[in-house]
């Protein structure tokens, strides 16, 4: 008595149809056209309100910025390391050093990437003196850059060997630090690496011991410090015969500087890294 | 097939046994005295108990509230999230083991929200144990010859049983001795008025017959023997239970709209994720990723809080509504009260205090009020006659040891009628035990239902008079016939048509107020017929019965609740009808549905206009009475088509007359107006109505055990004018559930904007799945409940009840208004939180790739800088502080700064203190942060209040019809 009646299929499609479209008061889904009409208009009126707000507000907040820094650099105190080249999946280097195909991609990305610092570039940045940060007056529209040039990282330069050393078996990686706005790194920092098992690697560093020179240090930002080129450091890994068909795992550090972190327990690239490099013949 | 079982109930003529019926049940009972076990007929017919109700295993109730509402969804993406771990986990993915703790938080939710619901149905349900646990009865019963006490659970059919005053019956029974034996079958007709009982068969009807004592009646005075002849479900109580429990229990209203509402929002929980499912992969997303994305929109957009929420709001309710005496056992209840637009009413104890009273008296010519607030004129001789009589002729008692007790609270050894006498006569008199002592009885031939009389000679207290006193009360016709004279002024004059017209006149009138009407009579007997000596003897009635004195006429009434009336007129500007049902006389319902006020002072009946014009009824247009008071028997012709017709002319109805199944069908009738119907009741007559209603309402003092089991809540003080503040507290309830869930949705959006905008824009996201069940089931709970807190609006009370098919708990527009309106808002805070940091919105698009590969760590923002990934998860708060002002600014209770407090330090324990949890990834925050949206919050609540201020300038218009919700 209670139950309620199952409906037949045909009624409820009948109601559908009803319901999408009602030929006796000429109900759309229910509202009449004029009806759909006047809550359409609203809506417009309404979001075009609330859109031409958004945008006058996200207008006025970038207003308040300024061009040169962020507002805020309090989360990005300590630079993270990368490499170049990226693997593609991972930081895993597999390569056949017979075979120029499986190294190629590393090639030409480092050719890309080391573009910028060739020597005939950097003719325009000053030569500025080692060993001291270079801080530059804030009247200073144009902050002028440091030279690094790319002869300065010696065989993996690509000057010389424009396989960068895969073709021989001792590939290089660079390092670099991530780019912050008036970070001023102490003491003398340099980049050294590792690898995990002693003795299946011979490091080489450019320039020599890893150095990160304080004159390319502080930075001030893409707008200001246009032609900065940010230091590198290149490692040329050899690899023992008996290791290769093996992996080897290579991690880099920065060291020498108080106030760069390297052992920081939530990200594993707060000042380290850590790649595997995979050589067979 | 119901219909069917009922007319089984009422067409069962046991009385009318034929012979063959009598001589098996003769056999019976030899069998028995042959001592043959009645163990045999026990197995044969089970106990002679009410099979209690089925009730569903605790393991299904725990699982179905595991499967119920969202949790399908959530298992479901919780199963997604598991498939896509071992996939990744496969392919030797870093990030895979987030899917695994996803997939486990998921899990949890469901698992928890499940416990605690089921926690507090069971609490609910605990309350209600206590209630029906009863004390083991036992009857006397003659078995194999010999008189013993068994527990009444072993009666048999055919066994022989004694029962007394006070007793309760313990199976149907057929009288085959009785003397003056009463009982009150007011649980089972509903009719207040005890029945005398005996062994003459007097009707067809079982019900109606006089020898026939029902299972669960109580015994009120006298003594009687019978024999079983129905023992537990077969009973005329057990059939009754029966039909109660083979009505279908209802789904509450607010059970359909949560449901209306998980369905509206899992409907656009799965199209949204859906939709975005089908354009992740066509954007060349992995199918994997696509799954997660679809995961993470089904959470962002799931409220997994919300249904805990409403049960706890729900529970605040109805704890509040335990201290106001409203006991509610389905927690659903609560809010159905609010939606009630029909309350259909039982009369006797509920509007009435189940206690006759004196109401007005009759003598010299005249009716006095018998309201001891306002004495009547007692100098009169009449007076002091007509008093004597009451007080003597009443065999009632009061039970010693009362004196400190208020009269009218004293317990009363005796029926309804003498207590309210005695009563009276105490009031005015004071002392009645003292008057009977100083007129000492001589005989006395208590009240039967053949002369309709009782009659009692007494000693005078006079020690001069030695007359003795002949008192006589009874049925007013019959003792006007035994008088010959009338007392007018104290004088005794000759009873002529005059005369005796004024007496019909006054009749008819107390009659026609619904009151019980008793005429007293006396006589004094001449001395020299009646000496001191005199041998009364009250079987061969050697005195005079006839040529007596009439003196006057009492009436009596149940009284109406004084607190009822008040509470009647607030059901009526809270729109909701209230209809009398009852097993009464339609003259008395009428008379009390009155008093009242269910028909109100100026309303007419059909009858009452074609009395007033003098027309036969059928010439009244039925437009144009208000009220209606229909008899059972014209109940019982009526189509389903009339009955509504009725229902719907007119709006002051009176059901007077009605069996259970009647009131069955006039609550079905009610529901089929799209109406959510409120039965009120004590009987067992009560309970199949109880059952059916929307609301069962039972009374906790009078109710009987089946009532209370069939209703969904229990007024503790039987009082009808609870019922108003349940209604009240259910609208309440209801406003506050929307305000809720408003609040829930506008931040469900909030949630899932980013998602969207995420995938499509593929800007980094900005807040994580787990951190939006840490925002749902964290932070949001308390502030939500808190929601419940909320004062009702000034109008509460005079606002229509809301309909149920078309004022739903979400409606259109609400789901518009949170989804829409609000949400996007939050965006801005997300800006310009990454603005600051370095992140102009320009370089955010389409940023998402780099962002998201666990190995790209010198990500470089607008100004040069490289970043490595652990980065900016920093949004939890944000997206909190503009909900909180509003939060703040909608709400005006005191709890809500509990909501507020509780909902910042909880963020700031997840934000600062979970901080170092990798899975989480909270982010200690700027406090800035924190205001970044306030001034959208402020513009937000400018148009929410000029939307309310519209809608209430102009009712009716489009924007009302478009805006409210």
């Amino acid at each position: 008595m209670s139950k309620e009646e199952k409906k037949p299929f045909s009624q409820t499609m009948a109601e559908w149809r009803q319901f999408v479209y009602n030929p006796r008061s000429g109900e759309f889904l229910g509202r009449t056209a004029k009806s759909w009409g006047l809550i359409l208009l609203f809506y417009l009126v309404f979001y075009g309100f609330l859109a031409a707000l958004f945008t006058f507000t996200m207008w006025v907040l970038l207003q308040t910025l300024s061009g040169d820094i962020p507002k805020y650099r309090d989360r990005i105190s300590s630079p993270g390391l990368m490499i170049s080249p990226k693997p593609v999946t991972a930081l895993e280097f597999y390569f056949n050093k017979s075979d120029s195909k499986s190294y190629a991609e590393y090639v030409s990305t480092l050719k890309q990437f080391l573009k910028s610092y060739d020597d005939s570039k950097q003719s325009k940045n000053i030569a500025c003196t080692a060993g001291k940060l270079f801080e530059q007056n804030e009247d200073r529209a144009v902050k002028q850059a440091c030279q690094f040039n790319r002869t300065m990282l010696g065989s993996c330069s690509g000057v010389e060997d424009d396989t960068f050393g895969y073709a021989k078996g001792t590939p290089c990686v660079l390092v670099k630090m991530n780019r912050i706005i008036g970070l001023k790194p102490e003491g003398e920092p340099h980049i050294q690496c590792s690898p995990k098992e002693e003795g299946k690697v011979q490091i080489t560093y450019f320039p020599d011991g890893g150095t990160i020179d304080l004159m390319y240090f502080p930075y001030y930002g893409k707008n200001l410090h246009a032609d900065y080129l940010q230091p590198l450091v290149a490692v040329q890994l050899a690899i023992n015969s008996s290791s290769t068909k093996e992996d080897v795992t290579i991690e880099c550090k920065i060291m020498g500087s108080p106030n760069l972190r390297n052992e920081d327990d939530r990200d594993k690239f707060l000042g380290r890294i850590s790649f595997k490099v995979q050589m067979s013949e | 097939d119901e219909e069917e079982k009922y007319k089984d109930l009422k067409g069962n003529k046991k009385k009318s046994k034929k012979t063959d019926d009598l001589k098996k049940e003769l056999d019976l009972v030899s069998v028995l005295w042959g001592g043959k076990g009645a163990a045999e007929i026990l197995a044969r017919d089970g106990p002679n108990a009410l099979t209690p109700p089925k009730s569903t295993p605790e393991i299904i109730k725990f699982l179905k509230q595991m499967v119920g509402g969202f949790s399908i969804l959530l298992w479901v993406g919780a199963l997604l999230c598991w498939i896509a771990f071992g996939i990744q986990l496969a392919q030797g993915v870093a990030s895979a083991f987030d899917n695994l703790y996803l997939g486990v938080v998921l899990a949890l939710v469901v698992i928890l929200t499940g416990i605690f619901a089921y926690y507090q149905e069971a609490k609910s349900t605990n309350i209600m144990a206590s209630f029906s646990k009863m004390i083991p009865q036992q009857a006397l019963v003659i078995r194999d010859g010999e008189k013993k006490e068994v527990p009444a659970e072993q009666l048999v059919v055919g066994d022989i049983v004694e029962i007394k005053g006070g007793d309760r019956i313990p199976a149907d029974i057929r009288l085959i001795f009785s003397q003056g034996c009463k009982v009150d079958n007011s649980s089972l007709t509903g009719e207040s008025e005890p029945q005398s009982r005996s062994c003459d068969f007097t009707h067809e009807n079982p019900l109606e017959t006089k020898n026939i004592a029902f299972y669960s009646t109580t015994c009120l005075e006298g003594t009687a023997t019978g024999m079983v002849i129905n023992t537990g479900d077969h009973t005329i109580i057990g059939r009754i239970a029966s039909l109660a429990s083979g009505v279908g229990n209802e789904k509450t209203p607010i059970a359909i709209e949560i449901e209306h509402f998980v369905h509206i929002v899992a409907g656009v929980a799965v199209s949204i994720g859906v939709l975005f499912f089908i354009i992740a992969v066509s954007m060349k997303y992995k199918v994997l990723d696509s799954i997660i994305f679809l995961i993470g929109i089904i959470v962002a957009n799931v409220p997994e809080g919300l249904l805990a929420t409403v049960t706890v709001s729900l529970s605040l309710t109805a704890k509040r509504m335990a201290k106001k005496n409203c006991l509610v056992k389905n927690l659903e209840a609560v809010e159905t009260l609010g939606s009630t637009s029909i309350i259909c009413s039982d009369k006797t104890g509920t509007l009435t205090q189940n206690r006759m009273t004196v109401a007005h008296l009759w003598f010299d010519d005249q009716i006095y009020s018998a309201d001891t607030t306002q004495s009547f004129d007692q100098s009169s001789q009449s007076w002091a006659t007509l008093s004597k009589i009451v007080t003597l002729c009443n065999r009632a008692e009061f039970k010693p040891g009362q004196e400190n007790v208020p009269i009218m609270k004293r317990v009363v050894v005796g029926d309804a009628s003498e207590t309210a006498l005695l009563k009276f006569a105490e009031v005015i008199l004071g002392d009645v035990m003292g008057i009977r002592k100083r007129n000492r009885k001589l005989a006395e031939i208590p009240f039967n239902s053949t002369n309709k009389f009782q009659l009692s000679i007494h000693e005078t207290e006079d020690p001069n008079d030695k007359r003795f006193l002949l008192v006589m009360k009874g049925a007013p016709e019959r003792i006007l016939e035994r008088c010959s004279t009338i007392m007018i002024n104290g004088e005794e004059q000759p009873l002529d048509r005059e005369r005796a017209e004024a007496f019909q006149t006054a009749y008819m009138e107390l009659g026609g107020l619904g009151e019980r009407v008793l005429g007293f009579c006396h006589l004094y007997l001449p001395e020299d017929e009646f000496p001191d000596t005199y041998p009364f003897d009250t079987d061969s009635m050697n005195f005079p019965t006839s040529n007596l004195c009439f003196v006057g006429l009492l009436s009596m009434i149940d009284p109406p609740r004084s607190t009822v009336p008040d509470a009647v007129s607030k059901c009526r500007s809270a729109g909701i009808k209230v209809i009398m049902v009852t097993g009464d006389h339609p003259i008395t319902a009428k008379a009390i549905a009155k008093s009242v006020g269910i028909i109100s002072a100026n309303s007419e009946t059909v009858e009452d206009i074609a009395k007033r014009l003098n027309v036969p009824v059928e010439q009244v247009n039925k437009q144009d009475a208000r009220a209606a008071v229909i008899n059972g028997m014209e109940l019982k012709d009526m189509t389903a088509e009339q009955l509504d017709e009725i229902l719907i002319n007119h709006s002051e109805i009176v059901f007077a007359r009605t069996s259970p199944q009647q009131k069955l069908i006039i609550v079905e009738g009610c529901q089929r107006q799209d109406a959510v119907v409120a039965v009120t009741g004590d009987g067992v007559n009560d309970s199949p109505a109880l059952k059916k209603a929307d609301i069962g309402i039972a009374m906790g003092i009078a109710g009987s055990d089946a009532a209370k089991n069939a209703a969904d809540m229990i007024l503790l003080d039987d009082n009808f004018a609870s019922i108003v503040t349940g209604v009240e507290e259910g609208r309440l309830i209801f406003d506050n559930l929307k305000k809720t869930i408003a609040y829930t949705l506008t931040k469900n959006i909030a949630e899932l904007c980013p998602f969207l905008i995420y995938i499509i824009a593929s800007i980094p996201l900005p807040i994580g799945t787990i951190t939006i069940l840490f925002i749902d089931l964290g932070t949001d709970i308390i502030p939500s409940v808190a929601l419940a807190y909320e004062k009702a609006e000034s109008d509460i009370m005079n606002r229509r009840p809301r309909h149920k098919k078309k004022d739903r708990l979400v409606n259109e527009q609400l789901a518009v208004y949170s989804y829409l309106q609000i949400g996007m808002l939050a965006f801005l805070a997300y800006f310009t939180v990454y603005a600051e940091q370095g992140w102009l919105p320009n370089t955010l698009l389409g940023l998402r790739v780099n962002w998201e590969d666990d190995y790209y760590n010198d990500i470089e923002d607008s100004y040069g800088q490289e970043w490595v990934k652990h980065l900016l998860h920093l949004t939890l708060v944000l997206y909190r502080s503009h909900n909180h002002l509003l939060y703040w600014f909608s709400c005006r209770n005191k709890v809500i700064w509990v909501g507020i407090f509780s909902q910042i330090a909880i963020a700031l324990i997840l934000c600062y203190g979970l901080g170092s949890v990798t899975a989480l990834n909270f982010t200690p925050l700027r406090v800035q942060y924190w205001f970044v949206a306030m001034p959208y919050a402020i513009l937000i609540w400018v148009y929410d209040e000029i939307r309310k201020l519209f809608i209430r300038q102009y009712p009716g218009s489009w924007w009302d019809k478009n805006m409210y919700y």
